[in-house]
Formats: C-alpha cells, sequence, structure tokens
C-alpha cells in the first residue's frame, strides 16, 4: 500500500490534483481496530480547468498514463482498488481541508480527521456508517469541543 | 452465590476481555491494519464470491512485522 500512496503523492506534485486525503474505512482504521473493506477510498481536490469545469477525466488519465487500469468504479493502483472521490460538498471541503498529515511507513500521506470521519459517516448514514460512527465513538481519540463545531456546521448535530 | 450469578458474571468477563483486546487492536501500527485487512480479506472472499459477489484481495508487498 505503500506504493499506492506514492502514486498519489507524484498525482500532487504533477498538479493532477490539489490535495488528497484518505476516507471511508481505511481512513477510519487509523484511529480504530482493523475492519473488513475492499477498497480504499481517496477523497480528492481537484485543479479548476479554464473553463471552471470540475472533472476526474485528467485524473484518469493520468493514471492511465502511468500504467493504472479502471475495474468498475476504482482504479487498481499497485494492487490496490482505489475510489477517487471528488470533495462534492461543503463537510467534504472542511474535511480535506483540516486532514491530518501521517505517515505510512516512510511515505507521507493525508487521512481525514476521526471528527470529520464520523460527521460524514453520520451523513452518510448507511448501516455500515452507522457501525462506523459507533466504533469511532468507542476507539478514536476525539476531540469532542471540535467534533460538536464540525456537527453543529453541517447540521448534523440532531443525528 | 446462584449458578446464574456466576455465569452472568463469566460472560460480562468474556465481553470486557473482548473489547479490551479491540481497544489493543486499535492502537497497532497502521502498516499491521493493513496486513490484517489482507488476511481477513483473504479468510472472506471466497465465502463472498460462492454467494456471487465479485471482489478483488488486495495484491501487495508488506514488509513483514517484526518477530515473523
Amino acid at each position: 500500500m505503500e506504493k499506492t500512496l506514492q502514486v498519489l503523492n507524484d498525482l500532487v506534485r504533477a498538479g493532477v490534483v490539489s490535495r488528497y486525503a484518505i476516507g471511508g474505512a481505511m481512513g477510519a482504521m487509523f484511529y480504530i481496530e482493523p475492519v473488513l473493506t475492499f477498497d480504499l477510498d481517496v477523497f480528492v481536490v481537484l485543479p479548476q480547468t479554464h473553463g471552471g469545469l470540475l472533472t476526474l477525466e485528467p485524473l484518469y488519465e493520468a493514471l492511465r498514463a502511468r500504467g493504472y487500469r479502471e475495474e468498475d468504479e476504482c482504479v487498481n493502483i499497485e494492487g490496490v482498488p482505489v475510489q477517487v472521490l471528488p470533495a462534492y460538498n461543503a463537510l467534504l471541503e472542511e474535511a480535506l481541508a483540516e486532514a491530518r498529515e501521517m505517515r505510512y511507513e516512510a511515505t507521507p500521506t493525508r487521512v481525514l480527521r476521526p471528527e470529520h470521519l464520523l460527521a460524514i459517516a453520520l451523513q452518510t448514514g448507511r448501516d455500515k456508517d452507522r457501525e462506523r460512527v459507533r466504533l469511532l465513538r468507542e476507539q478514536a481519540r476525539l476531540d469532542q469541543k471540535y467534533l460538536k463545531g464540525v456537527l453543529s456546521r453541517h447540521r448534523l448535530d440532531d443525528k | 452465590m446462584k449458578p446464574m450469578e456466576t455465569l452472568n458474571r463469566e460472560i460480562a468477563g468474556l465481553f470486557a476481555a473482548k473489547e479490551a483486546r479491540r481497544r489493543k487492536l486499535a492502537k497497532l501500527p497502521f502498516p499491521e491494519k493493513v496486513r490484517a485487512v489482507v488476511r481477513l480479506q483473504r479468510m472472506v472472499a471466497p465465502v463472498l464470491r460462492a454467494r456471487g459477489r465479485q471482489v478483488r484481495v488486495w495484491t501487495i508487498e508488506e514488509s513483514a512485522p517484526p518477530g515473523e
């Protein structure tokens, strides 16, 4: 997985994406026990094109040029199916802006804060998201004041 | 002490131990968690495939944890 993250870092250096951060189950796993997942969810901020369009196509093109192929909704990067998701709402934009710099072995990466992972799971609201909320509440070290602010800003405090 | 009380106490102890183990797992270094995920994927993939779900087990090279 270290090689996968190196490829993502390379995409940032090349300006293909402005910023990325790991989210989803793998993101949560930085703070909780290992759970079964088959994808690496990566949220990205895309650079704006001249026409003001935001599209994932340049990212897919850059990955194809590096020899990585799309498999259904993912791109297989060094043996890991990566699902790339653009920041599609205010909560994700904030989560990406405030993601934590971490290391995977020797490779730097960015991971969403546990408070944002919890808020995103609340917002998404599927059964597996509710389970993630429970695990984050039980096992992650959450900054309660910060979490309260996130939930309030994004109108999730009644969930 | 009644037999049921003894059993309840034992079960409470088992649940407490289970929770303690999960908290310990949560504190593992991230690369070790990734290795655990790949092991989980390998275990679960045949069951899911038998149910008709297409899953891909990660083919990553990971350095072995200390002591393995």
